[in-house]
């Protein structure tokens, strides 16, 4: 699967942008008036213009976090919070713009969907374009959607668990994302459903200086399952960019939900995700989350693990080039007894890029026969490359099992001899280390997004000899 | 955004008083020091586990200063049972009893007939004041208000200079102590190494069993040159009433090698700082510590492991046992600067839960900005293993003893890396008191 990594070219391949086609867009900057002009734009019920009014207030009075990554490169007013794109929602390709169609068409899409994608719901700035529901998930009581059309044509179901996981005052930027949210996925798997194919989103960026502030919500119902897959591939811009997004997961029991990321934004944008499950009795919660783009990323998938027997998977990659910060991690928070969760992360810094792993394990009073297993590796690739770990544990009960394990190293040069000696240029061996480092992580992607991880992961080592 | 910032700690007019008198009699640069540091200290907030990291999980809202007053010297029978507890450990030691204002130097002649100088810091500070600045200087004026305190406060002390190339043939015993309700030490232990000399050095802070109200502010320092080695055991058994803030800092120079192992039982709550600054290539340091709290104990380890030259090794081990309603927070940084490649730095920190109701948190952090390196940490919390406790009853062992010889096993592995044996001996023996359930933190002293 590996690809040769001098067939590909220096450029960033998914650096192109076409014309901003958007009809309405808010003015730049936030205000009050801005939150109340998107509500109104969307023609959204009161009780949400009032959410999302609460939330921008507790944007405001929230510091700018200053723990982890520099943030001190966003300039909040010089961001568009909502651009909606030309065109009504499309149910079938031929009626996509044609402009929009280019785009995809470089990502591969329209091929995916040839294949036996379940739905394609792609995110062309705020507003979602083009989607489509095979015919028999919508038997199965499945829903499928953007969140807008949620709120809109499942109020009840909606109104119930948005904003449950992830309350608007949980941290600066779910309030943002609260206030000016936009677009994202709405799925909701009825009792007992098992849904056979991974659900497909991808979301783009495409307007300059557009944030990006798409909120989901995925609800599984009692002994249903679901795998979702979000992708993301940004157009190059010269100035910075925001991405906040929100995402909810329910799992209700004996659920499960499987949530999988490549997140490759263009390297001027910054990604700033707040990402927590709520994992009920026996239910099952796994985020596959891999971070390869943007220029700042701070993202920390959380289970909740509320009811008895819950378990939680988080299995994390990340890939540092020059400039780049990738402060990720997982949390899992151990409420209820006899649950378990495991965490898997691989990182690596090439050039002056720096990858963080920034964990929490949290074990309550109550939950008696917990096991925990973190495992978090690094690579470092050249001098000047950093990575940290920041892993908290705070095990209050005594019938626990924690074990937590990080190493950081840098790629063993008896690894490169081998290889080479064998006759592979040392670019190559490298390469071919590190897509074995990644192989925890590349193994639980479906066929073409493990390419497609490879592709990108060969294309950023180039240059690099370990 | 905090606006305005937090309220300076209100100054212990007690305090004020004796700084007064110390900078007043003071000179040149200590004078100095001592006022850039109080100044400092009066406008620096307290620590707060809303504020600070460092401070997140140790809370001192209760801590108020103003309410004590420096201790004034400790009475026979306790200076009698600390000579005891040297003689167990180390009988052979040289004793420096740290108990403010005075020191007092005891078995000395054969380590100063060598050319060691043992005296109160004061003292250095007035013979040989360019030692004493060279090794203060490891340490910031105000680097915490804690510290800026420290630098304003300290009296008496204990100071140990080891020239070139000599190797002190018996231990050093640095007993810390203080007495009386509301009494606040600041215990001091200055320590400079010359190239290729060796010390061991026992810190020892202890007061009597009881519930007493104190306040421990206390600072080692050593500075060692290259090729030099020090074994360093750090004891902690102070009683059930006193806080302890320490910082712990040993520089290391060219192929110096650290030996530390310390002991964590005593004190209502603990912060200490156990800091290794790997300064010189090929330099070594071997960390290694027990911690046993029981009752409502809180008690705070972080560590740091600076490497700052290449070739560079550290190791550390804390092993952690609480029970009750006990709190153990364990918080470590392994970092690695750019210059430092072919780090060897491994961190393990294993608690072992005995109640519900106990408590231990830990976060070994890394930083690493090197790529030649090796670097990790093993972090486990857990319980005592019901096959290993089957095991033991299976051949006859009650419930309770098969509990104890768990958790003595547990604590055994660490013990072994103790590098004086006299002195794990003790402390094995306090652990076995421990573990019985009816130890007291504090020592026990009886009247003579």
């Amino acid at each position: 699967m590996t690809v040769q990594a001098h067939e590909l070219s220096k450029d960033y391949e998914y650096g192109f942008h076409d014309v901003d086609i958007s009809v309405f867009r808010t003015e730049k900057g936030l205000s009050p008036e801005v939150v109340a002009a998107i509500s109104d734009h969307k023609s959204e019920p009161a009780w949400m213009l009032k959410f999302r009014l609460k939330a921008y207030e507790h944007y405001v009075k929230r510091p700018m976090p200053t723990w982890g990554a520099d943030l001190s490169g966003i300039d909040f007013d010089d961001i568009y919070y909502y651009v909606k794109p030309a065109g009504e929602q499309s149910r079938s390709w031929d009626d996509v713009p044609e402009s929009i169609k280019n785009t995809f068409d470089r990502l591969g899409i329209p091929e995916a969907e040839r294949k036996f994608l379940a739905g394609v719901s792609a995110q062309y700035d705020s507003e979602v374009v083009y989607h489509n529901i095979r015919e028999d998930l919508e038997k199965l009581g499945v829903i499928f959607c953007d969140c807008d059309t949620g709120l809109r044509d499942h109020p009840e179901i909606f109104r119930k668990y948005f904003g449950t996981v992830i309350p608007p005052n949980d941290n600066k930027f779910a309030a943002l994302n609260s206030a000016v949210w936009s677009g994202g996925s709405f799925v909701y798997v009825p009792a007992g459903v098992k849904v056979e194919v991974p659900l497909q989103a991808y979301f783009r960026i495409n307007s300059d200086n557009m944030g990006q502030f798409e909120r989901t919500l995925i609800i599984a119902e009692e002994g249903s399952s679901v795998h979702y897959i979000e992708g993301c591939t940004a157009p190059n811009y010269s100035s910075d960019s925001l991405h906040s997004a929100v995402v909810e997961l329910i799992a209700h029991k004996g659920a499960k939900i499987r949530y999988t990321t490549i997140q490759n934004w263009s390297d001027n944008v910054y990604n700033l995700v707040t990402k927590r499950a709520i994992a009920h009795e026996n239910a099952t919660v796994e985020w596959v989350d891999g971070n390869l783009g943007s220029k700042v990323t701070m993202k920390y998938p959380a289970i909740y693990l509320m009811g008895e027997g819950a378990h939680g998977e988080v299995l994390s990659a990340a890939f540092a080039g020059p400039g780049q910060h990738q402060d990720a991690g997982a949390k899992c928070i151990h409420v209820a007894a006899h649950t378990t969760s495991n965490i898997v992360s691989r990182s690596i810094s090439k050039g002056t890029g720096r990858t963080s792993y920034r964990g929490h394990i949290k074990v309550y009073p109550k939950a008696h026969d917990v096991r925990i297993n973190v495992r978090c590796d690094a690579l470092l690739l050249d001098e000047e490359s950093q990575s940290d770990t920041y892993p908290y544990m705070d095990v209050n009960s005594p019938d626990v099992t924690v074990g937590h394990e990080a190493s950081v190293s840098k790629v063993g040069e008896d690894q490169i001899f081998y290889l080479t000696s064998r006759g592979i240029d040392e670019q190559e061996a490298t390469a071919l280390i590190v897509n074995g480092f990644f192989e925890p992580f590349v193994k639980e992607l479906p066929m073409e997004y493990a390419v497609e991880l490879n592709r990108l992961l060969a294309l950023s080592m180039e240059g690099s000899v370990g | 955004m905090i606006t305005g910032s937090p309220p300076a700690t209100p100054a212990a007019p007690a305090f004020a008083l004796a700084v007064e008198e110390r900078i007043a009699t003071a000179h040149g640069w200590l004078r100095d020091r001592r006022q850039a540091a109080w100044d400092a200290f009066s406008t620096m907030p307290m620590p707060s586990s809303q504020r600070d990291e460092d401070w997140r999980r140790t809370d001192i809202a209760k801590l108020q200063l103003s309410g004590f007053q420096p201790s004034d010297g400790i009475d026979e029978p306790l200076v009698n049972a600390i000579r005891q507890r040297r003689d167990q450990g180390a009988a052979d030691a040289a004793l420096l009893l740290d108990a403010a204002p005075v020191t007092r130097i005891e078995q000395s002649d054969e380590l100063t007939a060598a050319g060691v100088v043992l005296s109160s810091l004061d003292e250095a500070a007035r013979l040989h004041p360019e030692l004493v600045e060279r090794a203060l200087s490891a340490v910031g004026v105000a680097e915490s208000p804690f510290v800026a305190l420290w630098n304003a406060m300290w009296s008496g002390g204990a100071f140990i200079y080891v020239p070139r190339s000599v190797h002190a043939a018996v231990p050093v015993w640095v007993a810390h102590s203080a007495a009386g309700h509301r009494g606040a030490a600041f215990p001091a232990t200055v320590v400079l190494l010359e190239d290729n000399s060796s010390l061991t050095l026992v810190d020892d802070y202890l007061s009597a069993a009881g519930l007493n109200e104190m306040f421990s502010d206390a600072l080692t320092i050593v500075v060692a040159g290259r090729d030099a080695r020090l074994d360093h055991c750090v004891l902690q058994q102070w009683g059930e009433g006193v806080w302890h803030v320490a910082l712990h800092r040993t520089v290391l120079a060219q192929n110096a090698r650290l030996r530390m192992f310390g002991a964590t039982l005593g004190s209502r709550l603990q912060k200490a700082y156990w800091e290794v600054m790997l300064d010189g290539p090929g330099a070594e340091a071997n960390i290694s510590g027990v911690v046993f709290g029981d009752g409502a104990q809180h008690l705070d380890h972080q560590s740091l492991q600076a490497h700052r030259a290449p070739q560079t090794t550290s190791r550390l081990k804390l092993k952690v046992a609480v029970r009750d309603h006990a709190r153990s927070v364990y918080s470590g940084l392994i970092d690695v600067e750019r210059i430092a490649q072919q780090t060897d730095a491994y961190v393990q920190n294993r608690n072992l839960l005995l109640s519900h109701g106990a408590t231990a948190d830990s976060v070994p952090r890394l930083e690493i900005r090197a790529n030649d390196v090796r670097c990790g940490h093993g972090a486990t919390a857990g319980h005592i293993d019901d096959d290993h406790r089957f095991y033991l009853m299976a051949r006859g062992v009650t419930a309770e003893d098969a509990d104890r010889l768990i958790v003595h096993g547990f604590l055994d592995d660490a013990l072994a890396d103790c590098p004086h044996p006299g002195v794990a001996a003790l402390i094995g023996e306090l652990l076995e008191k421990e573990l019985e359930g009816n130890a007291q933190a504090g020592i026990a002293v009886v009247d003579a």
